[in-house]
């Protein structure tokens, strides 16, 4: 009894070590296959995550982290309401395509023309996001897979339109046309970080108004612990996933827009799809069990693994995929403490009786 | 319409057809044991990556697809470590399979070959292709089934040992009955944890081969993120047919089909982008034909 | 043959579910143990047969200690559990269900059903059952599924049979049959656990007697040592308070009129079902769980596609309305699986206190919450009903049962709405909560509201309903009226089963 005990008291703590150690080895071992230079290796990813001359490299962190909060916010609004929308991805790369169309429109407006392409990325990321609604409530697709399936015509049409219609040929790269200097976000003074990440933590922070202040933000939290508790309540189901789903793309969007206004400027083809974001964003989310509070935490966290990885790329010629492996392994370490996400995880779905 | 249905249009089904095949047998075990794995792309992308991995330093086809089958089974092991023993939810870790194979390979495609994007070289030798006399002399059916590669044989005869397996084998029964109970199945004396265990790595094996029919069967070489959405094309397929093998495989057919009728009209012009799209349309379209349907003949409303 | 448990006792993380217990099993006997829910009669028979290995204590087989690993352990050894939700699977046939675990196999492992169905039917036979092998389970009544249950541990030779609450899903006189089974197991000298709550059942079948509270043995013995009186005593270990019943008055003002519905459901012939309830009544459906009262109840909540006839509540058709139409017009609704349709259990309290009633200027304003009202409101809630709960900041799911159970009695009572519909109120809770469930149900009545019981406990309606229908595989019967014997009606009519009307 008195080893049990004893057991029980540090096993989280063994947990949190072996977690750790297994980590650790694993980072070791992708090391050692790339023949890096370990104490060279990890100089590169320290300077390059938080360092850099004037912090250049900070700031590149920050940018990528509101890319990441922003996605992974847009993943916890639908992940909370209990529906299990994957299609971020195609909703962040049309609300993208959208904004650098619309700016190239609007360019004359200046600072409205920013607003109204932030508008039009956001109203097309809602508007994919409802496809997939529509099909789960009147199709009876499952959204798990629906949302998914969505992504690959975002990504091929988007695709076609920066190859044929819409591309800047002279740049030789499937891309959309340079935007004006006017519709870029602007710079904090004295630095390369735009003001993107403002934009994010206004969207965190009307979340978290949404969540824990609203009617709606009730209404779905209940809908995600018990979806026939809500039915037979007689709250507006429907509603609540639509607006869920509007909500959660329209915030994809927006991430698609700063990317396309702060960043790039621009529109390439791949250019939000290949960094992963709405996939990392999605995990960003589970890792902090869906609660909002700890987002741009867990948002800093995995931007500074990708900077750092790049930085070890540079430095050290480690391939900065590095990074992604990590984010896998964490996330798989946290995954038992999540409890099921969902009634969608038992693969009968709905039972007709 | 003479262009598009030329010998290479039959031709290429079975080759397109096998990896989605392979792979969705293996989701659909796990399907019929209740495990939601929705990590097959994961899953073929890492036993592509291993097949040539293993092709070209043992300069041996087999070996790399022994090799793929070795990629298959590390991933069924993390599945299972964390789904089974550590109980987490399926669907939190086939998304993290799925990035953790798309960025291993592409980590080990750089740190191993020094190469990004695209390896290919002589030394990654391709698994061979079978030629049925017997078939020589039948016009389309020559076409569409001779001189393929072994794993499409293989995994026709695959889909249908599975189906008997699983209405007549014992270990088919205990996987059908975990599906449905596993608690039934613990009360009758048998641990649903070990067969579920044995599922995952049978699935593993069937998609490290999917992974090999997809880098050394026809190609010989390994491209970044090469599963491009087939594993996802997959798990479609198995939700629609509830795991039966039989239905699975007509329905895989037809998404074969599909495929390699956008390579052919991509010659005809149009952008490859939009060809590249028809196979994930068709199955879109035939997601929401079946689940309507379903929706329809439900006797309750969910939302 | 002589099977015993000796100080047993099992913690769960922070209870005690079986407290330092000791019980002997003799063959030839069927042994009772009888005791509320909660009291650990299942924790101590997965203990028995191996489902649950974290428990310190001895079992003692034919005077060996022995150890289970699994449930594999305890079937060689010739144990057999009925556990009371049948470990049936509905996709699977009778003989695969049968078979499970123990499939005669060739040395590839390929089932050799054609070796096997006459053994089984032999077995049949022998105890003059008449099944077909080859349906499948989905089509079987409850009772033919019992018998599957009985006939897997036949062949899997039980000589030890747990019965975990057996007769539940019988009607009267299928439970007779049962019974008739078991004292052929009696003869041959079987050993024979029952599990029920039903004293009734005990007194008729029982040789022996043991009574479980809080996990501790209260008292074990034969039956002829005690009374019936003396084991309710036991049981529930205190007195519990006097329903208070009122006599409200009746108006013949119908609520909801529910006239020639035919529902979608699984059963073959749905006939169509009439019902009404007035103003200060409560009406009764009787019956076995799973004969269609569920089904109705989705029917007149507006979950359930309606087929045909109609549905009226306060003389508006509201057939074809919306769930959320039907609860704003004044429709509460306490379900049977609180866990999944009352609550959102990994919600707040005070998120669960309130649900349609949201809208009210109360508790929002526009788009926004008033939490801090909604939290009072919470408060006033919990002390009303004495729910017991930390604050209303805690977690439902840290709530006991029953106090569950009273959190969603409380909201859905609260709104004061014309009609409630009930289902189950008290299945599964402990008595005290069952007494005061009981009495705000009667309570309302008095105030006036239309109230629609559906319950699988005959007690219940005996004791709460104005009058009763029997619901039996999708059919209703007519009103059974309240006299001294509506009791006796009611089971006449479980028991003649289809013949209704």
């Amino acid at each position: 009894m008195q080893s049990k005990s004893f057991l029980k008291i540090f096993r989280p703590t063994i947990e949190i070590f072996y977690a750790f150690f297994s980590i650790f080895i694993l980072i070791f071992l992708l090391l050692y296959l790339a023949d890096a230079n370990f104490s060279l290796a990890f100089k590169g990813f320290v300077n390059s995550s938080v360092g850099g001359r004037n912090n250049a490299y900070l700031f590149s962190t920050f940018s990528k982290m509101a890319l990441i909060s922003g996605m992974a916010i847009a993943a916890l609004v639908a992940f909370r309401g209990g529906l299990f929308n994957i299609g971020g991805e195609g909703q962040l790369v049309v609300g993208g395509f959208a904004c650098a169309f619309t700016g190239l429109l609007v360019s004359d407006f200046g600072f409205i023309g920013i607003i109204i392409s932030i508008i039009s990325g956001m109203l097309a990321g809602a508007t994919w996001a409802l496809i997939s609604g529509f099909l789960t409530i009147y199709m009876g697709v499952p959204l798990l897979v629906g949302s998914l399936l969505l992504n690959y015509p975002a990504r091929f049409i988007t695709s076609y339109l920066v190859n044929h219609p819409f591309r800047d040929i002279q740049s030789g790269l499937p891309q959309t046309f340079l935007l004006p200097k006017n519709v870029w976000l602007p710079y904090f003074p004295n630095t390369r970080l735009d003001l993107g990440i403002l934009i994010i933590f206004l969207v965190y922070v009307i979340c978290l108004i949404i969540f824990y202040n609203t009617k709606h933000g009730y209404y779905s939290k209940n809908m995600g612990h018990s979806l026939s508790y809500v039915k037979l309540s007689g709250l507006p189901t429907k509603k609540i996933v639509f607006k869920t789903l509007a909500l959660s793309g329209a915030i994809a969007g927006i991430v698609g827009s700063i990317a396309v206004l702060g960043i790039h400027h621009r529109f390439t083809d791949g250019m939000l799809v290949q960094p992963l974001y709405a996939w990392t964003g999605i995990i960003a989310a589970l890792l902090v069990n869906l609660n909002l509070w700890f987002i741009p935490l867990a948002g800093f966290f995995f931007a500074a693994i990708y900077t750092g990885a790049a930085g070890m790329e540079r430095i050290a010629q480690v391939p900065k995929e590095i990074a992604t492996v990590i984010q896998a392994v964490i996330i798989l370490f946290v995954v038992g403490k999540l409890g099921s996400l969902s009634n969608l995880s038992s693969n009968k779905g709905v039972k007709d009786d | 319409m003479i262009e598009i249905f030329d010998p290479e249009f039959f031709s290429s089904i079975a080759r397109l057809t096998t990896p989605i095949l392979l792979a969705a047998l293996g989701g659909s075990i796990c399907h019929r044991a209740g495990i939601f794995n929705i990590g097959l792309e994961g899953f073929i992308l890492l036993g592509a990556f291993m097949a040539v991995l293993g092709s070209f330093f043992a300069n041996n086809a087999f070996l790399g697809a022994l090799s793929a089958i070795f990629g298959g089974l590390f991933l069924s092991i993390i599945f299972a470590e964390f789904h089974l023993r550590r109980k987490g939810d399926p669907i939190v870790i086939s998304i993290a399979i799925n990035i953790l194979a798309l960025g291993l390979s592409t980590y080990l495609l750089r740190s191993i070959f020094k190469v990004s994007g695209v390896f290919s070289h002589p030394e990654i030798k391709k698994l061979p292709q079978i030629q049925l006399p017997i078939f020589n002399n039948i016009p389309i059916l020559d076409l569409l089934i001779n001189n393929q590669s072994i794993l499409f044989y293989l995994s026709i005869v695959i889909v249908f040992i599975l189906h008997y397996f699983l209405k007549y084998h014992k270990f088919g029964l205990w996987i059908r009955v975990v599906g449905e109970n596993p608690e039934v199945l613990r009360s009758s004396g048998v641990n649903p944890v070990k067969i579920k265990f044995l599922v995952l790595l049978l699935c593993g094996i069937l998609c490290g081969l999917a992974g090999a029919q997809l880098s050394i069967s026809n190609v010989g070489l390994f491209v970044e993120n090469m599963s491009a959405g087939r594993g996802w094309i997959a798990v479609v397929a198995v939700l629609l047919c509830g795991g039966r093998p039989i239905p699975l495989f007509f329905l895989i057919v037809l998404f074969g089909l599909v495929d390699s009728l956008s390579l052919r009209i991509q010659g005809l012009g149009l952008p490859q982008q939009i060809t590249e799209l028809l196979p994930y349309i068709v199955c879109l379209v035939v997601l929401i034909i079946v689940s309507y349907k379903k929706l329809r003949t439900l006797s309750r409303t969910i939302y | 043959m002589k099977i015993s448990l000796r100080d047993i006792t099992i913690d769960y993380d922070h209870l005690r579910a079986i407290d330092n217990l000791s019980l002997e099993f003799n063959a030839g006997e069927i042994h009772a143990i009888v005791g509320e829910n909660g009291a650990g009669k299942s924790s101590l028979m997965s203990v028995l047969y191996g489902l649950n290995l974290n428990y310190s204590g001895k079992i003692i087989f034919n005077d060996n200690e022995v150890f289970w690993s699994s449930p594999r352990d305890a079937i060689q050894h010739g144990i057999g559990m009925v556990h009371q939700h049948f470990m049936l699977i509905d996709e699977l046939t009778v003989l695969e269900n049968i078979i499970l675990g123990y499939e005669p196999d060739d040395a590839l492992g390929f089932i050799n059903f054609e070796k096997i169905q006459p053994e089984i039917n032999a077995l049949l036979k022998l105890y003059d059952i008449n099944m077909n092998l080859n349906e499948l389970v989905m089509n079987l009544s409850v009772a033919q599924r019992q018998m599957v249950e009985i006939i897997k541990l036949l062949y899997r030779n039980a000589k030890v049979l747990i019965l975990d609450e057996p007769t539940a899903v019988l009607t009267p006189n299928e439970t007779e049959m049962f019974f008739k089974t078991l004292r052929n197991f009696r003869l041959e000298k079987k050993i024979i656990i029952l599990i029920t709550h039903k004293i009734d059942e005990v007194m008729v079948i029982s040789d022996h007697v043991s009574i479980l509270r809080n996990g501790k043995l209260i008292n074990s013995s034969k039956l002829k040592q005690t009374t019936k009186i003396k084991i309710e005593e036991q049981i529930v270990g205190k007195k519990l308070p006097k329903l208070n019943i009122k006599r409200g008055i009746i108006e013949r003002k119908k609520v909801l009129e529910v006239e020639s519905l035919k529902i979608s459901t699984r059963f073959s012939h749905n006939q169509p079902i009439d019902l009404f309830i007035q103003k200060g009544e409560i009406i009764g459906i009787a019956g076995v769980s799973g004969n269609g009262q569920n089904e109705l109840i989705e029917a007149i909540l507006g979950v359930r596609k309606v087929l045909g006839g109609s549905i009226k509540y306060l003389q508006e058709d509201i057939t074809y309305k919306s769930t959320r139409h039907r609860r704003i017009k004044g429709i509460s609704f306490i379900p049977q699986d609180r866990r999944k349709d009352g609550l959102a259990i990994k919600s707040k309290v005070w998120e669960n206190a309130i649900n349609i009633n949201l809208n009210d200027k109360k508790f929002s304003i526009g788009p926004f919450l008033k939490k801090k009202s909604i939290k009072n409101y919470a408060n006033q809630l919990i002390n009303e009903f004495s729910i017991k709960v930390d604050s209303p900041n805690s977690s439902v799911i840290t709530m006991s049962g029953g106090n569950m159970q009273k959190l969603v009695v409380a909201r859905e009572l609260s709104n004061n709405f014309p009609l409630i519909i009930i289902e189950n109120p008290t299945w599964g809770i402990d008595v005290g909560s069952i007494a005061f469930i009981h009495q705000k149900i009667l309570d309302m009545k008095a105030r006036g509201a239309a109230i629609l019981l559906v319950s699988n406990e005959l007690d219940e309606i005996d004791v709460l309903a104005d009058s009763a229908l029997v619901m039996y595989e999708g059919k209703i019967s007519n009103r059974i009226p309240k006299d001294i014997k509506f009791r006796e009606n009611i089971a006449s009519k479980m028991l003649s089963g289809i013949h209704f009307k």
